[in-house]
């Protein structure tokens, strides 16, 4: 039975595991988080906490789901926006944990509508015994443009909101960032500037998954009418990796919370290798269960195993150096597709791909029902290896360009 | 003529295939595949594994709870326990929970991981009668707890039935050596063709002895004894297995008895090449003991099957059977016949009341039983595995007391 230690320190703070709750239903009262800690969760980001001034109405429905064939869902889509819960009842809840749960971290998500409200925020979370606290600077469906991710594109004022909070509490800080931006570096500097002490990337994405064809209503349709709002879960991971990794290589040893999509262990050490010390999850939570944090532990102990490492930080960003401007990728060969007639089933989708999508390379033998790859057309693009439904396609010989210098050699190639 | 006999039947999954049908699961609640497994494997638990990419994890669990999971995947009866009540029926079919199961200890074995960890020695000392699943189970469980176990074995080779009665294409014997490697490695000694008499003496030199002697014996119907062409299901299913299928058998065989011995027999007599295989059967159709798989398999290899009826009489080598419930009547002429009526237990040589379900009615001081002598189980492996568990216990807590 494997046993590694999970435990590291993100921001000053000493966590028993990476993986956290992040801020939004799963993480709503006393009741869920207890659960959600005796499941084996390190963290919590609780709720987000607003301002007493600012009243939550919620919509009914409230989801939507993308679904491509026998999967469930592999996007959601949701209107909600922060706490419903009264400030009272927020810092009571809080309270009771951090007293309750001394070994957990507890992390208090905040947004503010104004300085003032910032400030304050951070004090009463810092007074009921939060371990940290997250700026929410990024929910796309607030029903104010003073709050969520129409400032997190703003950086001057996400800069002066650090800096409230920071006034409001010594407490360590990370802000979260909005995807809904093309780049994250700058506001993520300004918050930085502003006395965060991390970042926390990504809320979730503007987005409309459906649209009802009869009615001509985006869905979740609310009363007639639907809108524009957050996208999360597995779908999404591939944005988030993207942004911490442009954040990552822009400022040196930034300490990030990588959020977006993660459902297994393998979703979770892919954060850790591009930079993210803990990881949050919410939309696998919701699909799945607090139990998926069985799998998400013991998966990565096995993998700090197979990579003979004892502490996770060994991991955190080792991917990082190894993701470089596409202008640098080495252009100087082609790869082309070795095929396994053992594995291969005969159904030609090889061939499909290839003459639709690519470059009519893949030759098909209509009697025995096999490709085969012609080399003078092939240009290595490997399509035909990620449609093979068995496998049966992978990385074969390599072929150097006229234009590349002798003697070149190449080390690892994989599609 | 034995390769057939030889080769494992089902094939196993893919990675695809396994997560495939993991995908399948709808990883439920309170999931009745785990309430319902004997053993208390916890497929729910391990299939999730899998569905999340952690297979290592769900190796973890599969040994953990079951010390003997990868025969179990094999043979486990699963339509009658993990997947009588699998929810994924309300939408086809259940989950093949054993076959994930066997996936998931192949990967073990693939990866040779080394996953249970035995608590350091009590100085206690326990001898187990009888290797088959029962024994081993057992002496693998209170070798983790740190007793130094001796298992006493009167054939030549451990294993018991899932060594000479499970034919080889349902449970290959690499997997069963594999299984017993492993509770080898945990530090219990089986000492092979050495038959016990003397249970007193074992139950003074050891501070606990544990009884699993199973149900070694085929029975016999009174008209058919001592006929050189008849024998039981268990000593020719022995023979088969001991050979590696090289056994001689005639064209034509009757077998009688409809149970999954009586199955594997007849399917074991096929893939032998047997032309002619005759089963009659005291159950009619609807009232069947097989497991549906079983039958279906026999069918498949072209048994004839007769339902409902008894024998009456045998005149040279001609057995003469009447229906139960329709006035019928059939002759069989078969150059062998073999019956697979029932196993008894022989552990009233050791003066112990045995019951009518074959069970060891009392047990007292240091003695205890384990596997199909065991009282109240079922007569399977996965029972023995759930018997172990619960008599490993009770002899933790009784050396424990003393
Ligand atoms: C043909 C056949 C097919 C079966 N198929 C299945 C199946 O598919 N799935 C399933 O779950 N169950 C199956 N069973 C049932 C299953 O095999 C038994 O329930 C199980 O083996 C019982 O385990 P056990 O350890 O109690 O006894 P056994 O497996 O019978 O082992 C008892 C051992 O004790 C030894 N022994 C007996 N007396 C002595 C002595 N005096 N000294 C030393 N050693 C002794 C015997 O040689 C034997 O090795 C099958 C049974 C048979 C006969
Ligand atoms: C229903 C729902 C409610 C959310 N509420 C909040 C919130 O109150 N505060 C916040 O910072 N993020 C909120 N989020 C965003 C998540 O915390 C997270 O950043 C995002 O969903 C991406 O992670 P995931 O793919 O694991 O869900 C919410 C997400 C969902 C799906
Ligand atoms: S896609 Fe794969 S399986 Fe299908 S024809 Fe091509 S190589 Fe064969
Ligand atoms: S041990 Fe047998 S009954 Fe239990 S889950 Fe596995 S296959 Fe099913
Ligand atoms: S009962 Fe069936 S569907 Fe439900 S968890 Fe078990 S195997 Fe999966």
């Amino acid at each position: 039975m494997v046993k590694k230690d999970l435990s590291i320190t993100f921001l000053g703070v000493k966590f028993p595991n990476p993986f956290c709750l992040s801020s939004s239903p799963v993480g709503n009262d006393y009741d869920m988080c207890k659960k959600a800690y005796d499941c084996g969760w390190g963290g919590i980001v609780f709720k987000t906490i607003g301002p007493k001034s600012y009243v939550i109405n919620e919509v009914s429905p409230r989801f939507d789901t993308l679904t491509k064939e026998a999967e469930p869902f592999v996007g959601f889509k949701n209107m909600e926006q922060i706490a419903e819960h009264s400030l009272e009842e927020n810092l009571a809840d809080l309270a009771r944990l951090k007293k309750e749960y001394p070994d957990k971290v507890l992390i208090a998500s905040i947004m503010g509508n104004s300085e003032e409200t910032w400030e304050d925020l951070a004090r009463k979370v810092t007074e009921a015994g939060a371990d940290m606290i997250e700026m929410n600077l990024s929910c796309p469906q607030m029903t104010s443009h003073a709050m969520g991710s129409d400032v997190g594109t703003n950086a001057e004022l996400c800069k002066r909101y650090c800096e409230a909070v920071k006034r409001g509490s010594k407490l360590p800080m990370m802000a979260k960032m909005t995807p809904n931006i093309t780049d994250m570096v700058p506001v993520a500097k300004a918050c930085l500037e502003g006395g965060a002490d991390g970042i926390a990337a990504i809320n979730t994405i503007k987005s409309i998954c459906n649209i009802d064809l009869d009615k001509k209503i985006g869905m979740p349709i609310v009363n007639g009418k639907s809108a524009i709002s957050g996208y999360s879960g597995k779908a999404v991971k591939p944005v988030a990796l993207r942004f911490i990794q442009q954040m990552r290589t822009a400022i040196p040893n930034l300490e990030v919370s990588g959020i977006g999509g993660c459902e297994t262990w393998e979703d979770a050490a892919e954060f850790i290798l591009v930079g993210s010390k803990t990881i949050q999850v919410t939309t696998a939570i919701m699909q799945y269960g607090y139990r998926i944090v069985e799998d998400l532990c013991n998966g990565l102990m096995h993998y700090m195993e197979e990579q003979h490492v004892d502490h996770l930080e060994q991991l955190v960003g080792k991917a990082n150096k190894n993701i470089i401007p596409a202008e640098e990728l080495d252009r100087d060969y082609i790869v082309y597709p070795s095929i396994d007639k053992e594995k291969c089933v005969g159904c030609g989708r090889c061939y499909i791909s290839c003459y639709d999508g690519a470059h009519q390379a893949m030759e098909w033998d209509e009697e025995s029902r096999r490709p085969s790859c012609n080399h003078d057309k092939c240009v290595g693009c490997l399509l035909c290896g990620h449609v093979c439904p068995v496998g049966a396609i992978s990385k074969g010989e390599v072929v150097f360009k006229k234009t590349a210098k002798p003697g070149r050699k190449v080390q690892d190639v994989r599609l | 003529m034995s390769e057939k006999y030889l080769k494992e039947y089902e094939a196993g999954y893919t990675p695809k295939l396994v997560m495939e049908e993991a995908s399948r699961c709808l990883l439920c609640h309170d999931a009745p595949c785990s309430k319902a497994c004997p053993a208390g494997t916890d497929p729910a638990k391990f299939i999730r594994s899998v569905r999340f990419k952690n297979f290592k994890g769900a190796a973890e669990t599969v040994r953990i709870n079951n010390i003997l999971g990868a025969i179990c995947a094999r043979v486990c009866p699963t339509e009658r326990y993990c997947q009588l009540g699998c929810s994924r029926s309300g939408i086809d079919k259940p989950i093949d929970i054993g076959r994930i199961q066997r996936y998931v200890t192949d990967y073990e074995d693939c990866l040779k991981m080394d996953i249970l960890e035995k608590k350091a020695s009590n100085g206690k000392k326990v001898a187990v009668v009888g290797s088959g699943p029962a024994g081993l189970s057992i002496a693998g469980l209170l070798a983790l707890e740190g007793c130094s176990v001796v298992v006493f074995e009167k054939d030549a080779k451990a294993g018991g039935y899932m060594r000479y009665g499970m034919p080889e294409y349902r449970l290959p014997s690499s997997v069963v050596d594999k299984e017993i490697k492993r509770i080898q490695k945990l530090g219990v000694e089986i000492r092979t063709s050495t038959k016990v008499e003397d249970l007193k003496k074992l139950q003074k030199e050891y501070d606990a002895v544990v009884l699993a002697v199973g149900h070694s014996k085929g029975k016999m119907l009174p008209m058919f004894e001592g006929h050189r062409f008849v024998k039981t299901a268990v000593d020719f299913l022995h023979d088969c297995k001991k050979k590696k299928g090289n056994v001689k058998v005639p064209d034509n065989v009757l077998v009688i008895g409809g149970g999954d011995v009586a199955m594997d027999v007849v399917t074991t007599l096929k893939l032998l090449g047997v032309k002619q295989v005759t089963d009659v059967v005291y159950e009619t159709f609807s009232e069947f003991k097989a497991s549906k798989k079983e039958l279906m398999g026999a069918q498949e290899q072209g048994v004839s099957i007769m339902d409902g009826f008894v024998p009456v009489s045998l005149k040279g080598k001609t057995v003469r059977f009447t229906h139960r419930f329709v006035p019928s009547e059939v002759k069989v002429k078969a150059d062998l016949i073999i019956l697979a009526v029932g196993q008894a237990t022989e552990a009233g040589a050791f003066g112990l009341e045995v019951n009518k379900l074959q069970e060891v009615e009392k047990v007292e001081g240091n003695l205890f039983t384990c596997g199909d002598i065991y009282k109240g189980g079922e007569k399977t492996v996965v029972y023995a595995v759930r018997s172990a568990k619960e008599v490993a216990y009770k002899v933790k807590k009784y050396l424990g007391g003393k």
